[in-house]
């Protein structure tokens, strides 16, 4: 009974986005950047965004995220309709329900490891002993506990990226969205930040959406979907 | 880590920027300090109870005509006078000075002046040796201090005023007023080595009250109206700032370098914040990608620009602080500056100064990540 109540649960789609358009103004040109373009992403789904330079993925990342806001169209993510919030509601939004993974990394370069993870949850009202709890958790996720006292520039490119990758688990999302994560990295890195986000969606039940350029990133995703000029070409 | 240990750190991040921003706040503030002492030193005379009670009768075509000695008379008989001397001003040059001297003399005469001078805290034994000897002098304490003097030591002027050189003998060394500098000698000395003219430079008058000295100062200008010899009677402070006008507009000048030292010290500190931020501009993306709110990166940006303002305030404010009251900056100065302190209000100004400095070097950099959206933020980062 349980596990049927789960199965559909797991069905349901966490992003629901419905005619969405986005159009933006270059000068006197209007540059449409999404268009019309609908899609589900079920719950636990490992999503990869493919498509030339250009054709929207990031776009339609940075609206699911919460980052940007289409020009028309609808985008729920777990039932709230995140182009309805304010600046101040999606902030809080995305501290509770979204967990970033950039190409360059982006760790704040004065921090250590331990302290990058714990910066999402310097908002939150968890107490320092529960804060530690939960970074010592998502560094022991990504393999990096030994490493948490170093700073940024004292890890490799892999290691900086799997910081930022228990960076974006810390808050325990249910979205995690990825911004060509394995661009800057070696094929070696690139499998390991790869293999962390498949098990994360297979063994945590995270949704992990990832846009890409590489097919083979691409084959680690329970689904591909491909942009083109702005709408799905399949 | 906490909030605040991560502003600190990222204030701390450029740490030879920071030291440099902090250094040119605290110098500008330092001199900013300073200039208000040596204002406050040059156009705030020295207020005491004693000089609320003093007022200066001096002639009113200018301070350089001389009143006729007769005047005394006249002035003994207006009401509410507690006590007059003659007190006139030698302008000499001590035997030793080469251009300057920076301590006055006043022919005075000594029985008079001792009700005039109350807060002088001068041994009986030397005031009955100074009414009883016509070419005897009391001296300052800081004078005797400055040049070794003591009591039987003589004193060699050379007038840059009168034609008569004069010695004097000290037979007394005073202390406890306003200014423990000058030196008192009898009138009458002067008026022999001059031929006895009759005159006096200007008329030292006590009133009996506080109330009553607007009232004395009244009678004394009408008590003289129309005569061959008008007189302008005011009060000693008001004297005093007669002589401050005679700098010309020093307010004015050190008014215009107080301001054009806070205008440099806000484009230096505006501009290390921008720079600040700049850099970090994608990191400030990245923080709002993350739930960061505004309104949490503003406070950031404030308290960083805030806290390098108020760490320049406390080096330059502390620093103008301890090194006016460490120095003895009446011998530096060869006694232009008497104290030369700074007081409690000069310190918060400095630091109002300060904490104003930081809120507006915050305002570019807070007006910047206002207007930026994240994903403009982002943008900057591939």
């Amino acid at each position: 009974m349980i596990g049927r109540f789960m199965a559909a649960e797991a069905e349901e789609p966490i992003v629901q986005i419905r005619e969405l358009f986005k159009v933006y103004q270059q000068g006197e040109i209007n540059v449409t950047a999404l268009n019309g373009i609908s899609l589900d992403i079920t719950r636990g789904e490992f999503l990869t965004l493919m498509g030339p330079s250009g054709s929207g993925k990031s776009t339609l990342l940075h609206i699911i995220a919460g980052v940007d806001r289409p020009t028309s169209g609808s985008c729920h993510v777990q039932g709230i309709d995140v182009t309805a919030l304010n600046e101040s509601e999606l902030a809080d939004w995305r501290n509770h329900n979204v967990g970033f993974v950039f190409q360059t990394f982006n760790l704040i370069p004065v921090l250590t490891a331990y302290e990058n993870v714990e910066l999402p949850l310097l908002l939150t009202r968890l107490s320092s002993g529960e804060r530690r709890r939960q970074v010592q958790t998502a560094l022991e996720l990504v393999g990096l506990a030994d490493r948490q006292h170093h700073l940024p520039r004292q890890l490799s490119g892999g290691q900086e990226q799997r910081v930022a990758i228990a960076r974006a688990l810390v808050t325990d999302p249910s979205l995690i969205v990825a911004d060509e994560p394995t661009g800057n990295l070696d094929s070696h890195s690139a499998q390991d930040v790869l293999t962390i986000l498949q098990s994360l969606s297979r063994s945590a039940g995270k949704t992990v959406i990832m846009v890409t350029h590489d097919p083979k990133a691409a084959a680690y995703g329970s689904r591909s979907v491909h942009l083109e000029k702005g709408e799905l070409s399949n | 880590m906490t909030l605040t240990g991560f502003i600190a750190k990222n204030a701390l991040r450029n740490k030879r920027r920071l030291s440099l921003s902090v250094t040119s706040v605290a110098v500008s503030l330092f001199l900013l300090v300073v200039l208000q002492v040596a204002l406050r030193e040059l156009t705030n005379p020295i207020n005491d109870e004693g000089s609320s009670l003093r007022i200066i009768v001096r002639n009113k075509v200018s301070l350089a005509q001389p009143l006729p000695a007769r005047q005394l008379q006249v002035l003994e008989r207006i009401p509410g006078i507690a006590a007059i001397t003659p007190f006139t001003f030698y302008g000499g040059l001590y035997k030793g000075d080469e251009k300057f001297t920076s301590f006055a003399q006043f022919a005075v005469d000594p029985a008079r002046t001792l009700p005039l001078i109350t807060d002088a805290k001068v041994p009986r034994e030397q005031l009955e040796a100074w009414l009883a000897d016509r070419t005897s002098c009391i001296v300052g304490k800081m004078t005797a201090d400055r040049y070794g003097l003591k009591i039987g030591d003589r004193m060699q002027f050379t007038s840059q005023l009168y034609p008569a050189d004069l010695e004097f003998k000290i037979v007394g060394i005073y202390e406890g007023t306003a200014d423990d500098r000058n030196v008192f000698f009898h009138h009458k000395y002067l008026d022999e080595s001059l031929g006895n003219p009759g005159t006096v430079g200007t008329w030292w008058v006590r009133a009996a009250s506080i109330e009553e000295a607007p009232l004395v100062t009244a009678r004394i200008n009408q008590a003289f109206a129309n005569s061959s010899a008008e007189v302008r009677a005011e009060s000693e402070r008001a004297f005093v700032l007669g002589f401050v006008s005679m700098w010309g507009n020093i307010q004015t000048l050190i008014g215009g370098i107080s301001v054009v030292v806070v205008f440099a010290l806000l484009l230096v500190t505006v501009s290390t914040m921008s720079m600040a931020i700049r850099e970090r501009f994608r990191e400030l993306a990245i923080l709002k990608a993350i739930g960061f709110r505004r309104r949490e990166l503003f406070a950031f940006i404030l308290a960083e620009s805030f806290g390098l303002a108020m760490l320049g305030g406390v080096l330059g404010v502390g620093g103008a602080y301890l090194l006016c009251n460490s120095l003895d900056i009446q011998k530096l100065s060869n006694g232009l500056f008497l104290l030369f302190e700074v007081t409690p209000r000069m310190v918060g100004f400095g630091f109002s100064v300060a904490a104003l400095l930081g809120v507006l070097a915050a305002a570019a950099p807070m007006m910047t990540v206002a207007r930026t959206s994240v994903v403009e933020g982002l943008k900057t980062l591939d």
